[in-house]
Order: structure tokens, then C-alpha cells, then sequence
């Protein structure tokens, strides 16, 4: 069995799809960031790349950072005063390195990428602006989200968090690395200039995400982005995914079946797991120093299908919330919902052959589709 | 809500309260100018309303006070979710006595801010919807309108916009500056909240006209059957060579899109319009489930049951397998804020989709939702307006099937 993906970088779904291969007829659109070093900007770029992603849209991230890695080696090996504002022979290698991989996210978009996001710091009207120009004359639409944050206990948390684990520390003495990284922050600071043009299209999310300014933001994607971002957090947290039991008529996906014996065993069996998992989970926490005021509520999320309330009963009978979402219930199957690999075979050999071709796209007639 | 008037406080209210009831969370909205109407009269000359004047502040300050109570008693009694206070609301005493009544309920108060500074826009407002408020009924327009203006100015002396002092940084708002062009959003807590600001950032207030038809007769409309993918009858496809006249007539040379579902009739419809086309998969019509290319008939000899609590509560009935109309209201929310963010459109879609979409637009309640009237052949064009949609009816002149079921009456004795 083979599977082919069209390219890691597009999960298209068929929905929204236009000629151009771009969705919602939205055009090319160059995200960009703003903001001093352990503003979170990564965390944003890399979080709405995932997003985007699972909604179809083909999204990329160009990490200016990573290109200076790959070009000039770690923090480690770079000469003391790399990031000096003064410096200018680093101040013109960091200007290559990142008209570099400016070039790359434009011929990306070029090829069919559809949101670009060029992660750097961008602190100057004059880069924003040098980058405006050029995206403007290759048809892409920029949108700048700057990341500021006044509260030292957030940037501290940040650092000691994400920093200092990078690539640019490896091997570093942990305290050395907090030191060196507050110090490349202090060389961005005297010349940082938050955004002030309101021509521009920006968002500048402020203390993540406690005060957000969207200023002259048109579009689908644009606003679907921004809402995005409004629901972005930092809190830690943690997901579960678990399967519904064993149903009385596992054959038909439409028939809505209730649990069988086992099933109902098995979801037994499920709630005392998942609680056990989570008081060990806690103890740990507090060992490592967390205190036990971190009591995080859990809460059930189900399909609206009668397995699926019914794996989570025992939960609900401990006192947990369930929330049921219409959106969660299983994939449709259509024609073929009901019949073994080998009936689908017999009956749809057509079908059956594409389907094997391209999992992710391939359409049962009158099912749905993963994408 | 705050901000001076005109600039738009009752228009958002009313958007986001239709919003949010069709996504069936229970909202209302509280004008405390109907409040202050029924305790103190229309036709309040603008110094009522002048800071300085203590009789009309006190006057003033009763009606705000008896909205805050009819609120508080209806999420109390009729368990409502969403209250909208529809007022000036702008200074900050005023906003801090909501903050300090609202916590003794335990309401959450998240402030919605309209600022405008275009002076057309103000004035447009002015013209378009104050002027014919009970406020004004039978005075000279000019008078009317220079009134008005002294009554904003009276507001504008004592106007604190949200946080100036910043001392109101730990409340919850959105700022909304020129119809949108620049938000400021703080301490927004939770998805329903971030689902208003959302829906507000799409909206628009550019004239346009959305138009709905269904697909063409189909050759299951003929045999009587409900769901499937199948081709347009005959008559259908006359329906789709006679649409692009109808379109023209109307529109002229504006640009349009056209949106249709995935499905085979559908596409069919739209094939002779000369405009750009967008399928939608969430347009796709309500899924029968079991009962899919099932008639009627077929469906009561089957399932007795479900056909009876079918008709007993058609907005929540979930056919097996299948789909409700309260399922599709939720899928079609994309198709809905990309509706708002558009200007012309020309949807041409199924029975149940575009029941819930008109529903959505007329503001009609759940119960009379899944029985409004969209026969074949006909278009039906809605030209959004300040506080309602105008509605006009094309049917073009080939005839169809009546795929309409009406709400069954109860008879006393349903023994059989």
C-alpha cells in the first residue's frame, strides 16, 4: 500500500480550493514578526503554522535564526560582539543572511505556498518598511504581528523555559546562557521602534495576549488568524485522546449503536486510568516544585454519537463536565459503511483502487473525506 | 456597549444578539433609550441630556438603572446567557456602577467601544436611522438633525473613552475604531467572547445584495426523494439557462460570486452563469442518514418513530446517522462570517441549507426556521438594511414540484 501526500507542505482540503491551488481566493500572504528577543515570536509563528495547516492552508515558516545557524554556527562559535548594534560587518552578514531567506519564503509563495511566515525581530521602521516594498511588488500581502512584553517575569520564564535549551546553547553552563541571552536582548533594545504606521496591516499582541491591537486587517485569513491569536495562550496544559469502546454493531458507523458489555468495561476501566494518570501527574508537579495550588480542572469532550457519551459516563458519575460537539462524530463513510475490505473490493474496484492511492483525499461516494 | 451616538451602539448590539441566537446561545438585548422613553417620554429636547442639567441626569440615570434590573432578573428567571446593555454608557462612574451591579450577580461585563471619527459616516447615521426614531416623530428633519447634534455634543463633554486614565485596564473590551478599521482588544476571556470580537471584525456596513435559489428541479425532486446526488430533471435544466438573464436584469454590470455545494445539482444550476464559482462542501444539503434516497412515505412505513418526532421537533431532530437543522446551523457558521465579510453573492443551494441561512438574515426563531418557504424555480434577493433586510421574490416561469411539507396540526387522538 502506497501513500502519496502532495508535498509536507499542503494538506489542501478540497473545500475551499482554487485554481491557483491557494484556498478561500485569498492570494499569497507574508506574515510577519515583530518584536526583541523572548517576545515569544517562535511560539506564535510556529503555533499558527500548525493551525493554518490543519485548516489546508499550504503555511511555512522561514526562521531567520535557523538560517544564521545553518550559515555561521551556534551562538557558541560566534565572535563575543556578533549581536552589537555597532558591529557593522555582523550587523551586514545578518542583513545577507536574512534578504536570504526573504528570497526563499518569496519563491515559496511563488511555487504555490500560500501564508509565509518570516520569523525575526524586525525591530526598525526601516527594515518593516524595506520589507513592505519588496512584498508589495511580489503581489504578497504583509501582515506584521509584534510581540511586546513589559513583565520581566514572563520574558525571565521564557528564557529559562525555551532559550537557553536552543541550539545556539548547547552544552552551555545554564546560568552563562541566561546571562548571554539578557545581554543580546540589551543590544536590540536601544533601537527597537514598535510599529507606529497605520497603513500598515498589523497585530501587536501585548503580555501574550492580554492586550491585542489589530489595526487594518482585511481579509478571511487575515481575521481568521487574529482570532487565532486571541485565543493563544502560554498557561501549560495538558490533552488527552482516548477511543470509545466496543459497540453492539461495530459494522455500521450510521446504525449510532450503544456500548457493548466490554465496551462498558472499558470505559470503566478508562475513567480509573485517566484519574490515577492524573494524581501521579500532580504528585510530580509538586515534587517539582510547582506547589498544589496548580489543581487543573479536566474536562470531557465527545461526539454526539451514543458511543462515544457513553465511554465517557463514568466520568461524568465522578462529577466531571462532559461537553458534547457535533463536530467530533466519526467520518461519514457513505456507500461503503457496512461492508468488509474485501466486500469494498468486490463492489467498488474503481474506488477502492484510488482510495489506495491517496488516503487523505480519496472520497467514498457520498462520504466524507479526512481532508 | 459604549460610545456617542450614532455611532452605530444598536446596530452592533443587534448583529451580534442575531449572531449569537442563531448559534442558539440565549441572548437579548437592554436599550435604555426604550427604558427612558417609557418612563420619561419621547420628544426630550437635547438639553435633557446636557451633563449639567441634574433633573435629566437623575431622569437619565433611573432608566439605566431599571434596564440593569430587567437584565439581571431575565439571566436569573429565563436563563439567559448573552445580555446586551444597549447605551452610551461613556464615562467611566457610569461603567464602573455595571462592573460593581453586575458582580453581585456573578455576570461577566465585557465592553464593546465605537469610536468614529468620520464625520460623513456620523452624519450618514444621523440621516439613515435617528431622524425617524419615536425621539423626532413629526419634527422638521433639519431641526431634528441640528438637535441631535447638540445632544452628541452634550455627550462629548463628558466622553471618557475605555481606559484613558488607565485605571480600567483590568476590564474586558474591545474597541472598535472607524466601522473596524482599528481594534483594541483587552483581557478577552474564553472562546464566546473571542467568537464576538471575531464576528465583529468581519462586519461591514458597504451596500450589497446576497441572492438564494435552490438547485433546479432534480430527478429525485420528481420521484419524491429526499437526499441523494442526482442530476436536474428536464425542467431544471431550464431553470439553469433562464438564471443568468434573471442575475443580469438585477445586477447590471456589479461583480458577483457565485457559491455552490459540492453536489451534482447544484453545480448543474450554476453552469451557464458567466461569474467566478466557489464550492462550498459546507453547503452540501442536510444529511438524511438512513433515510437518505428514501421518500416520505417510504420513511413513515419504516420508521414510524422517528418520522413522528420528526414533526414534533423538526429544528433538533437528528435523522439516524444523519444530520439536524441545529447540526447544519453550526457547519454553515464559516459560510455565514464569509457572508458578512462579502458584498454581492449568489448562493445557490438546498431546502435545509438555505432555510437556515435566510433564517439567519430574517432573524427567525428555531421553531418557524425549518419551515419556511423556499420553492424551486425562485429567487429570493435580500438587501441588508440598518436594523432589517428588504426582501424580494423573482419566480421565474417554469414549473417544479412542491417539495414543501408543512407543520403537521396535532390531532387529539394520536391513537391509530
Amino acid at each position: 500500500m502506497s501513500l502519496i501526500f502532495h508535498g509536507k507542505n499542503t494538506m489542501a482540503a478540497q473545500l475551499y480550493k482554487t485554481e491557483s491551488g491557494r484556498l478561500f481566493h485569498a492570494g499569497k500572504i507574508a506574515i510577519i514578526t515583530v518584536g526583541l528577543p523572548a517576545r515569544g515570536k517562535t511560539h506564535i509563528s510556529r503555533s499558527l503554522c500548525r493551525y493554518l495547516r490543519w485548516l489546508g492552508v499550504p503555511t511555512k515558516v522561514f526562521s531567520v535564526g535557523n538560517y544564521r545557524r545553518k550559515a555561521m554556527g551556534t551562538a557558541g562559535k560566534l565572535p563575543q560582539n556578533f549581536f552589537d548594534f555597532e558591529n557593522q560587518e555582523a550587523a551586514q552578514s545578518r542583513r545577507k543572511i536574512a534578504k536570504e531567506c526573504l528570497k526563499d519564503m518569496i519563491s515559496w509563495l511563488e511555487a504555490g505556498g500560500q501564508v509565509g511566515i518570516f520569523d525575526a525581530s524586525n525591530t526598525t521602521e526601516e527594515r518593516r518598511k524595506e520589507m513592505y516594498n519588496t512584498l508589495i511588488s511580489e503581489d504578497i500581502h504583509p501582515v506584521f504581528i509584534e510581540s511586546m512584553c513589559d513583565k520581566q517575569d514572563i520574558i525571565e520564564a521564557n528564557i529559562r523555559s525555551v532559550k537557553i535549551t536552543s541550539p545556539d546553547y548547547i552544552g552551555w553552563d545554564r546560568e552563562a546562557a541566561v546571562k548571554d541571552y539578557w545581554k543580546r536582548i540589551n543590544n536590540h533594545l536601544g533601537h527597537y521602534q514598535t510599529i507606529v504606521d497605520t497603513s500598515l496591516s498589523f497585530v501587536k499582541m501585548i503580555n501574550a495576549g492580554e492586550r491585542i491591537i489589530v489595526n487594518n486587517v482585511k481579509g478571511y485569513l487575515q481575521s481568521r488568524i487574529v482570532f487565532y491569536l486571541m485565543n493563544l495562550h502560554i498557561s501549560p496544559r495538558i490533552i488527552y485522546f482516548a477511543q470509545t469502546g466496543e459497540t453492539l454493531n461495530e459494522k455500521v458507523q450510521k446504525a449510532d449503536a450503544e456500548l457493548s458489555p466490554d465496551g462498558i468495561r472499558y470505559a470503566n476501566n478508562l475513567k480509573n486510568f485517566l484519574l490515577n494518570l492524573r494524581e501521579k501527574e500532580k504528585k510530580q508537579r509538586i515534587e517539582e516544585g510547582w506547589g498544589d495550588e496548580d489543581e487543573r480542572t479536566l474536562t470531557i469532550w465527545t461526539s454526539a454519537r451514543r458511543r462515544s457519551y457513553q465511554t465517557a459516563k463514568p466520568f461524568e458519575d465522578e462529577g466531571y463536565i462532559i461537553e458534547q460537539r457535533t463536530s467530533m462524530a466519526e467520518l461519514n463513510l457513505g456507500v461503503v459503511d457496512g461492508l468488509t475490505i474485501d466486500e469494498i473490493k468486490a463492489r467498488f474496484p474503481e474506488e477502492y483502487e484510488r482510495q489506495q492511492q491517496d488516503l487523505y483525499h480519496h472520497r467514498y461516494p457520498r462520504a466524507e473525506v479526512i481532508c | 456597549m459604549v460610545g456617542l451616538p450614532a455611532r452605530g451602539k444598536t446596530y452592533i448590539a443587534q448583529k451580534v444578539c442575531r449572531y449569537l441566537q442563531w448559534l442558539s446561545v440565549s441572548t437579548k438585548v437592554f436599550n435604555v433609550g426604550n427604558y427612558r422613553r417609557k418612563l420619561h417620554g419621547a420628544h426630550q429636547m437635547h438639553s435633557f441630556f446636557d451633563p449639567h442639567n441634574t433633573e435629566g441626569e437623575s431622569a437619565r440615570k433611573e432608566a439605566a438603572l431599571e434596564a440593569l434590573k430587567d437584565m439581571i432578573k431575565w439571566f436569573l428567571e429565563e436563563d439567559g446567557t448573552v445580555a446586551i446593555f444597549d447605551a452610551t454608557n461613556s464615562t467611566r462612574e457610569r461603567r464602573c456602577m455595571i462592573i460593581d451591579y453586575c458582580k453581585k450577580y456573578d455576570v461577566q461585563v465585557m465592553f464593546i467601544e465605537s469610536i468614529c471619527q468620520d464625520e460623513s459616516l456620523i452624519l450618514q447615521n444621523i440621516m439613515d436611522v435617528k431622524l425617524s426614531s419615536p425621539d423626532y416623530k413629526d419634527m422638521d428633519p433639519e431641526k431634528a438633525a441640528e438637535d441631535f447634534r447638540a445632544r452628541i455634543s452634550h455627550y462629548e463633554e463628558a466622553y471618557e473613552t475605555l481606559n484613558e486614565m488607565k485605571n480600567e485596564s483590568d476590564y474586558t473590551y474591545a474597541k472598535l475604531i472607524n466601522v473596524g478599521s482599528q481594534v483594541m482588544i483587552n483581557m478577552i476571556q474564553g472562546y464566546l467572547q473571542s467568537r464576538i470580537v471575531y464576528y465583529l471584525m468581519n462586519l461591514h456596513i458597504l451596500p450589497r445584495n446576497i441572492f438564494f435559489s435552490r438547485h433546479g428541479e432534480s430527478v429525485y425532486n420528481l420521484e419524491g426523494k429526499i437526499g441523494g446526488d442526482s442530476k436536474l430533471s428536464p425542467r431544471g435544466r431550464k431553470y439553469a439557462l433562464a438564471l443568468p438573464e434573471l442575475i443580469k436584469a438585477n445586477l447590471g454590470d456589479q461583480p458577483l460570486t457565485v457559491w455552490t455545494s459540492t453536489l451534482k445539482r447544484t453545480i448543474e444550476t450554476a453552469k451557464h452563469l458567466q461569474y467566478p464559482k466557489l464550492q462550498w462542501k459546507a453547503l452540501d444539503e442536510l444529511d438524511a442518514g438512513v433515510c437518505d434516497g428514501m421518500t416520505y412515505e417510504e420513511i413513515e412505513a419504516k420508521y414510524p418513530e422517528d418520522y413522528f418526532n420528526r414533526d414534533e421537533d423538526k429544528f433538533n431532530y437528528r435523522y439516524r446517522g444523519g444530520e439536524s437543522y441545529r447540526d447544519v446551523v453550526y457547519r454553515l457558521e464559516p459560510v455565514i462570517m464569509e457572508l458578512e465579510r462579502q458584498q454581492n453573492i449568489l448562493i445557490i443551494g438546498h431546502q435545509a441549507i438555505l432555510r437556515c441561512i435566510y433564517a439567519y438574515f430574517q432573524k427567525l426563531s428555531q421553531d418557524d426556521l425549518p419551515y419556511v418557504k423556499i420553492p424551486l424555480h425562485t429567487v429570493i434577493k435580500l438587501t441588508p438594511k440598518a436594523y432589517t433586510c428588504q426582501e424580494e421574490r423573482y419566480k421565474i416561469d417554469i414549473d417544479a414540484v412542491d417539495t414543501h411539507r408543512p407543520k403537521p396540526k396535532r390531532p387529539t387522538d394520536v391513537s391509530n
